[in-house]
């Protein structure tokens, strides 16, 4: 539609361009989290800090963000670990069915780690949970062998369902790495393992990190696992914390108030680990795509082949298959707690979940084109915001830098709390109780997936192509267009993915907006949960499982054509 | 170029996709705009009964409801004031307290309902800011696999067999839990809550979440809502209800908002539940209704009359329930949370 415009125009493009990133930073994030600040250190108009010190010194508050802290810290060590192994498992070496596998990697994001949770809670909950009644008639013992609810459950809960995040990442640095590299230090003489520890780690370090980032502040203001596991054993995490104290609130807005001074302490901490993350990062600055591609080496497994991939199976067997079973089988017994016996399953619940039970078809209406919306807005916009900060060099990029990093540390539980307080009617605007207020938050909270996604990518199109293409007389939407959008279109696809799926079963937002009509499947699934309709909640997490794993079958079918 | 256009129509697809489906969640919110709005801790077996009959009863009149823990909805109208407008017309839980600080902020529409003098009432200082609609009792329930001498007595829970294995709802997020747990630290002092500690109670979440906990075993014995044991009992849990002699009666006040602009369906909707066929079906759901004229069904556990229960109750001077309903969760939080 532009390439009419010409060379000097680009100026005022790249303006307008900055103008509107700034804009939508401001209103989806920064003013939610200012009116949080805001509420936290004034009442009434009038500066006041010993509310918020009585807030911080209670002893709870600090354990609270202890455990968040402890929580996410094992979540990511051990994500990471899982995450890369497997990621370099499926790219750099020759395991059978890789492609196949790589795809099996996958499903464990399509499974949302509360509905995980609610199904270890029922196989590894301590006097009742299926293995352990197994296991303890089996060897005759008194005591449950596992018990899920710790930290060390929770965080273990988390792990099998968040690692995707680095493994995605991790993946696709692998894939792009330019081979010949690795391929130069093999020829000088370096052994594989001085490959592996020069070559091969620096250059990935930064997806590692990054992807180990987002789960480390994914998990720090993550509301499900904790929830369903934790606080029965007394372990609060902040999101939880939040989550009772506004529920003890009997109508006043002083545990609003509270609220907002604990999501304080959040954003703070959240932007402490950014900052460090950032320090540690900088060191190293890599621009691994030049612009050709080669398949990279593969490492020979010889004997460990077999036995590596049926580990892989069998992690996914454990991970994956077992809870799905539980939670399809759960969902088939009349009430929770009767043995799961043919004589004591039917299609009752599913029928009634699926026919009668009035929410379920909202919540999925709901869920589905909320995370559409969100994920195409959010998409568009992250690649344009991460364009002006990676890529352009423009007056008052400056402040869309500190803008941009807000989102990363604005977690789900905080940005829920600021859009109550910005969007329900103070300010002329009165989106509450409608889907419209989940709609901006999920964009806020989502905002920070697409920069990532899309700023990983942008940052390793090496600006000699841009420079290549603008010498020679391209104007900068033309190269926008043919050289840029291109290269990055993997890392937009990826962004809208990162998006859709998380928006569609979404539970730490939406459980603080949602009104009578506006359930999305994680809050119909939780709430009937909470409300004791253990087997209720099952039938529906059936369906929703159903229902994401299609939809994500049919995306992924969809866009390999369109990525081809 | 070509892939350009697969993405292109894609996002297209997609758009049309999502202005659809916005469009349908904009009708619903208009259509919400005619609807009365019940918000009840009431669950879904009970009040989807009551709704429909009334649906049926007054046709013409669309109802809709949210049924979630006290503590929840209380916690959305919170919110709701702050924007300045309640999305409810009709709230009933069974939170007392929660009733005398609404009406306290004069939130509440004052309306004597005709009906109320045919049923019971067991507010001393009724004055028509809301009414009793049903007498919830607790009781203790047990695992029938697991315990087979049913306890009799409070101390009871105090006993090896129940050590670790003894659940009571969480009292920040269930209206009764909280009620109970106001009601037996003043028959019993907060003593009895250290005892229970040192046999190792434990909080659960939902008051509904105990009982599916105790029909699996993961406890043994819970402190339980009638309806929802009866529902699950009927079911088929193995589970069973013993009531203390101390009994725990919870009422349950139902109100109306004074921002509601329907309040001449909201009013029907409180006649409607206060009337003998609504408490007819709060019977069988197996909780105490407000009429002498109902009778019980008492299928799986002995329910009392309600002038009868309400006799026998433990009672508490709700206006001072108010002002320690923040230190009593807190208490009881200090004293049963694991502290690691």
């Amino acid at each position: 539609m532009s390439n009419g415009i010409k060379k000097e125009s680009s100026f005022g493009i790249a303006h307008v361009i900055l103008f509107i990133s700034i804009a939508v930073l401001c209103i989806f994030v920064a003013w939610p989290v200012l009116l949080i600040l805001f509420n936290a250190f004034f009442v009434n108009g009038s500066f006041n800090s010993s509310d918020f010190y009585a807030v911080l010194t209670e002893p709870e508050t600090f354990q609270a963000l202890l455990n968040s802290l402890f929580i996410a810290s094992m979540t990511t060590i051990g994500s990471t670990i899982v995450g890369t192994f497997f990621a370099w498992l499926v790219t750099r070496t020759d395991l059978p069915y890789k492609k196949f596998m790589k795809g099996l990697f996958l499903v464990p994001f399509m499974l949302p780690s509360f509905i995980g949770a609610l199904a270890w809670k029922m196989l590894l909950s301590p006097n009742s949970g299926y293995i352990n009644t197994f296991l303890m008639d089996l060897f005759g013992l008194q005591e449950p062998v596992f018990n899920i609810y710790t930290y060390m459950g929770i965080s273990a809960v988390e792990v099998m369902y968040l690692f995707p995040f680095v493994f995605i990442q991790v993946c696709g640095a692998l894939e792009r790495m330019d081979p010949t590299l690795e391929e130069s230090a093999r020829i000088s003489g370096a052994g594989l393992f001085t490959i592996t520890r020069k070559i091969t780690i620096p250059l990935v370090l930064p997806s590692i990190m990054s992807g180990a980032l987002l789960i480390m502040l994914y998990s720090m203001a993550h509301f499900g696992t904790v929830a369903v596991l934790g606080i029965e054993n007394g372990i609060y995490n902040i999101p939880t914390l939040i989550y009772e104290k506004i529920h003890q609130s009997g109508g006043s807005f002083e545990s609003i108030r509270t609220g907002t001074v604990l999501s304080t302490v959040l954003v703070v901490t959240a932007a402490a680990i950014i900052w460090a993350q950032q320090k540690i990062l900088s060191k190293g600055h890599y621009q691994i795509i030049g612009g050709k591609s080669f398949r990279p080496m593969e490492l020979k497994l010889r004997g460990l082949r077999y036995p590596l991939l049926f580990a892989c199976l069998a992690y996914i067997g454990f991970t994956i298959v077992l809870p799905t079973v539980v939670i399809f089988m759960v969902g088939g017994v009349s009430t929770y707690g009767l043995p799961l016996t043919w004589e004591n399953m039917s299609l009752d619940n599913y029928k009634y979940i699926l026919f009668d039970y009035e929410v379920t078809k909202d919540a999925i209406i709901n869920s589905v084109s909320l995370g559409l919306v969100a994920a195409l807005i959010t998409m568009f916009a992250g690649v344009m915001i991460s364009y002006v900060i990676v890529k352009m060099k423009v007056k008052g990029k400056g402040i869309l830098e500190f803008l941009g990093m807000l989102p990363f540390s604005v977690p789900g539980s905080v940005i829920a709390l600021g859009v109550i307080l910005a969007w329900s009617g103070q300010f002329g605007i009165n989106l509450y109780n409608t889907v419209w207020i989940i709609l901006v938050a999920y964009i806020a909270r989502y905002m920070a997936f697409s920069l990532k996604a899309n700023s990983a990518a942008l940052e390793q199109v090496h600006d000699s192509l841009m420079e290549a293409s603008r010498s020679c007389g391209a104007s900068m939407w033309q190269s926008l267009k043919d050289i840029v959008i291109p290269l990055v279109r993997p890392g937009m696809i990826s962004a809208f993915f990162l998006i859709f799926l998380p928006a569609l079963r979404e539970l730490t937002v939406s459980i603080m907006l949602y009104a009578p009509t506006t359930r999305t499947i994680g809050v119909a699934i939780y709430t009937l949960n909470e409300d004791g309709e253990t087997v209720m909640s099952t039938a529906l997490a059936g369906i929703a499982l159903i229902l994401i794993v299609v939809g994500q079958t049919l995306i992924n079918h969809f866009t390999k054509k369109a990525g081809e | 170029m070509k892939k350009l256009g697969y993405v292109a129509v894609a996002a297209l697809a997609l758009m049309s996709l999502l202005v659809g489906g916005c469009g349908s969640d904009k009708k619903a919110d208009t259509a919400s705009g005619n609807k009365l709005i019940v918000y009840t801790s009431m669950k879904e077996n009970l009040i989807r009964g009551i709704v429909d009959g009334f649906k049926k009863a007054n046709p013409g009149i669309e109802v809709d409801y949210q049924s979630a823990g006290a503590g929840k909805l209380m916690a959305k109208i919170a919110a709701e004031r702050q924007s300045g407008k309640i999305l409810a017309d009709v709230i009933w839980t069974s939170e007392v307290p929660d009733f005398y600080k609404m009406k306290m902020d004069g939130i509440l529409e004052n309306y004597k309902s005709p009906v109320y003098k045919e049923c019971v009432n067991p507010f001393d200082d009724y004055d028509g800011s809301f009414h009793a609609a049903r007498l919830g009792t607790l009781g203790i329930i047990v695992n029938t696999d697991k315990i087979k001498n049913a306890p009799t007595q409070w101390s009871d829970l105090l006993k090896p067999e129940y050590k670790n294995k003894f659940g009571i709802a969480n009292p920040a997020l269930s209206g009764t839990s909280y009620m109970s747990v106001a009601l037996l630290a003043k028959q019993f002092g907060w003593d009895y809550f250290y005892k229970l500690k040192a046999n190792g109670a434990r909080i659960g979440k939902g008051s509904g979440q105990v009982i599916d906990d105790t029909a699996s075993g993961e406890l043994y014995a819970s402190l339980a809502v009638d309806y929802i044991t009866h529902g699950k009992i009927e079911k088929g849990a193995h589970i069973k209800m013993c009531y203390p002699p101390e009994l725990l009666v919870v009422p349950s006040p139902v109100a109306i908002f004074k921002d509601s602009t329907k309040k001449d369906a909201a009013k029907k909707f409180v006649d409607y539940l206060l009337g003998k066929e609504a408490q007819t079906q709060v019977a069988k759901q197996g909780t105490i209704p407000v009429r002498e004229d109902v009778a019980l069904p008492n299928k799986h556990f002995d329910l009392l009359k309600p002038v009868l229960a309400w006799k026998k109750a433990m009672k508490v001077n709700f206006t001072e329930a108010v002002k320690t309903k923040e230190n009593t969760i807190k208490k009881f939080t200090e004293i049963l949370q694991v502290k690691k």
